[in-house]
């Protein structure tokens, strides 16, 4: 029996068509029905127009696209000999934005996606205060970011070399306010436990606030253990706050981004992605695997790659990058400079790499640039890894989670753990 | 007021990144706004109609608000063509908004295709065959994402039944009739001319070499600031025109010029005047203006 079901909602549409068999979900074609065109746009336009192109992918990531192709244009110049050097200042800020990215786009996760869907799922009624929730998180966290790349979304502040913001301490304790303020409503509303408190335990079942509501209709649904896909993880941007590798059955090998390689996909106009003919699950839950977070290994132990296990990912996740965002502020040297380079060669030639962690995991920019001009760019974003669709061998990563489910409704909500981003898989 | 009386509002998406929804999300009074209108469909929020309904045509629409570029075939959404079920909307609703550049002109997506994708009622700056049909109901908020201020107050003065004055574009003149560059921080450097030679620094103008396109770009961005608290040129970033009908221009980081002066003037200057005043002021040396702004100590 075949069924189609429309998601829609928060990151652009998809069409999922079902295959049931004996009453379970046997096989789900997943469709992202229009392309827009940007690696298109981008081609021979100047070298750094992509600082500006490649956020537009993108509403709710492009601060991660901005920086995949700022760094993709550092790869190539280094490929071509040019020493880059970023300043300490200009990582750590960097890196601030980013994080405030993940953390908005979680938060929205939680409260806008979550929180209805699970209520849905488990018949409960619930008021319209997770969406003041979402959006006062979100506020905030965006504003915090705001203060050095300018503005939230679509901010072209990262240039090969640095940044091109040069704060000062008054602007730092600005955002320092705002990132306690968030904390603060991390412990009273979504967490409904101190950040000491939380570090402290090793129960999810001690958890309390929305993310204690969200648990335990996560169990309600069984969904420690449901939603389970190959248990191969993938984490290949390098940042502070992660560790870059691949994690198959136990395994922990390094990540070589030689091994990674698209493939079209009829019907659907996102390509497939896979890494030495294997998909692999990126995101949070893939970054906690390869960081060899404990409370996230424990909780992997107990119920492996589960749709709980991805979700306490996420949450666990938006604390640690919270708190981290913190220390990132306070090392802040403002006598540093921002940005270590002047004008790129106006006959450049590079071919360049840039990979980034978006809040749904690695992102790929890669270009090659001559005579100073985008010859070729190729974008991989993380939900071409988590929602192609097999190749003939193997279901995708979410077909693999959502196999088994009971009804569409079921399917839906695993699909949607993964954290579904229509308009970037069809950049 | 009643529930019985709140107007109808219906956010329709077409070719987009879901910019201006995510930025319009960060606005302060987001919900509260959101809860003046019966909501009948929107990318974010939880509505009692799904897309499947809104596409069969037949739901109510005071205020519709168009997001992303058109393409009058190929652009399909649960089998219907959106620019299809987007006229037919926009001829019940008593206000139509484009929200964003792509919408209002075609922007960043129409660069894909620029014979089938456009704007609503306008391709670049040119008014297309649905404008007439329309243009007395249409309010055009262009941007790159627009502020969320400017889909916001927009809103809240169709509630309240404020005249909204509008330019040949259909722009509101409270919004856009400044230009990007009023308010700029580093406006000192612009009026005596002092470039900012590398990007990272508080001191310097961006508009002679960086590509700055702030001072000949209709927005308020630095008068009423992004997310309350900054914008592109407070961060040594270039304004990117990003309201214009031209935007995204190429060569984004690099100033056009015309024997070694800006191609493009500032909004209304007289290319005479800006040459006489500009002679000037280079003339001049200001001691001040070639220093750093703050010395930390070492």
């Amino acid at each position: 029996m075949k069924i189609k079901h429309f998601v829609e909602k928060v990151e652009g549409e998809t069409e999922l068509e079902f295959d049931f068999k004996n009453g379970i979900v046997n096989n789900v074609n997943i469709v992202f029905p229009f392309y827009r065109g940007i690696e298109e746009i981008l081609r021979d336009r100047d070298a750094l127009d992509a600082l500006v192109i490649t956020p537009r992918v993108c509403g709710i990531c492009n601060h991660a696209h901005l920086l995949a192709s700022a760094r993709a244009i550092e790869n190539g110049l280094q490929n071509a000999g040019v020493n880059i050097n970023l300043t300490p200042k200009a990582i750590s800020l960097r890196e601030f934005t980013l994080y405030c990215e993940i953390i908005q786009s979680h938060f929205k996760w939680f409260y806008l996606i979550a929180m209805p869907q699970l209520a849905n799922l488990n018949k409960l009624e619930i008021s319209d205060n997770h969406i003041l929730k979402a959006s006062w998180a979100n506020i905030n966290t965006v504003k915090a970011l705001a203060i050095f790349a300018g503005q939230w979304p679509h901010s072209s502040y990262i240039v090969p070399g640095g940044v091109t913001c040069d704060p000062t301490y008054e602007e730092i304790i600005q955002a320092e306010a705002l990132i306690d303020d968030i904390i603060k409503f991390t412990q009273n509303e979504f967490l409904g436990l101190s950040i000491d408190e939380y570090y402290k335990t090793k129960e999810i079942s001690s958890i309390k606030g929305d993310m204690g509501i969200i648990l335990s209709m996560l169990k309600n649904q069984n969904m420690q253990e449901k939603g389970k896909s190959y248990d191969r993880f993938l984490t290949l941007g390098e940042h502070s706050a992660f560790t870059t590798g691949i994690y198959n059955q136990s395994l922990y090998s390094d990540a070589n981004i030689t091994y990674v390689k698209e493939h079209v996909q009829s019907g659907s106009k996102a390509k497939s992605v896979s890494y030495d003919n294997q998909f692999c699950e990126v995101g949070p839950l893939a970054r906690a695997m390869l960081r060899k977070n404990n409370f996230i290994l424990d909780i992997h132990n107990k119920y492996q790659d589960s749709a709980l296990t991805r979700v306490c990912a996420r949450m666990d996740e938006l604390i640690n990058l919270l708190i981290y965002t913190k220390d990132l502020l306070a090392n802040l040297n403002v006598k540093e400079l921002s940005c270590t380079l002047s004008k790129l060669p106006k006959d450049l030639e590079a071919n360049g790499t840039g990979i980034v962690e978006a809040a749904r995991g690695s992102l790929i920019h890669q270009s090659t640039i001559k005579s100073g001009k985008i010859q070729n760019y190729s974008i991989i974003t993380p939900t071409q890894w988590n929602l192609s669709n097999g190749l003939e061998q193997s279901y995708g990563i979410a077909t693999k989670a959502m196999r088994g489910s009971i009804n569409t409704q079921e399917a839906n909500f695993i699909f949607r753990t993964f954290d579904v981003c229509s308009v970037c898989t069809t950049h | 007021m009643s529930k019985l009386s709140k107007p109808t509002l219906l956010w329709l998406q077409s070719i987009t990144c879901n910019g201006n929804t995510h930025s319009f999300f960060s606005h302060p009074d987001f919900v509260a706004l959101m809860q003046k209108f019966e909501i009948i469909h929107h990318p974010i929020l939880n509505t009692k109609y799904t897309l499947e309904d809104v596409v069969k045509g037949n739901l109510a629409c005071d205020v519709l608000v168009l997001e992303g570029a058109f393409k009058k075939n190929g652009m399909k959404k649960m089998n219907k063509e959106i620019y299809t079920v987007a006229k037919n909307y926009a001829k019940k609703a008593k206000h139509i908004i484009t929200a964003g550049s792509c919408a209002t002109f075609g922007g960043m997506f129409r660069q894909y295709d620029t014979q089938s994708i456009g704007g609503f009622c306008f391709d670049d700056e040119v008014p297309n065959e649905i404008y007439k049909l329309f243009k007395k109901k249409l309010i055009s908020i262009p941007g790159c994402p627009a502020h969320p201020r400017w889909i916001g107050s927009v809103l809240s003065m169709i509630l309240t039944h404020r005249q909204i004055p509008l330019d040949e574009l259909n722009r509101p003149l409270e919004i856009y009739g400044y230009n990007a560059h009023v308010g700029c921080s580093r406006s000192e450097y612009y009026e005596w001319k002092i470039d900012a030679s590398k990007y990272g620094h508080k001191e310097g103008c961006l508009f002679y070499e960086h590509g700055c396109q702030a001072p000949f770009t209709h927005a308020n961005c630095n008068k009423i600031l992004w997310n309350e608290v900054s914008s592109k040129t407070r961060v040594g970033t270039p304004c990117f025109g990003c309201t214009e009908p031209t935007f995204p221009k190429k060569n984004l980081w690099h100033t056009t010029t015309l024997m070694g002066m800006p191609a493009n003037m500032p909004i209304g200057i007289p290319k005479r005047a800006y040459l006489t005043i500009a002679g000037i002021a280079k003339s001049f040396t200001i001691k001040r203006l070639n220093e750093p702004i703050i010395k930390y100590k070492k």
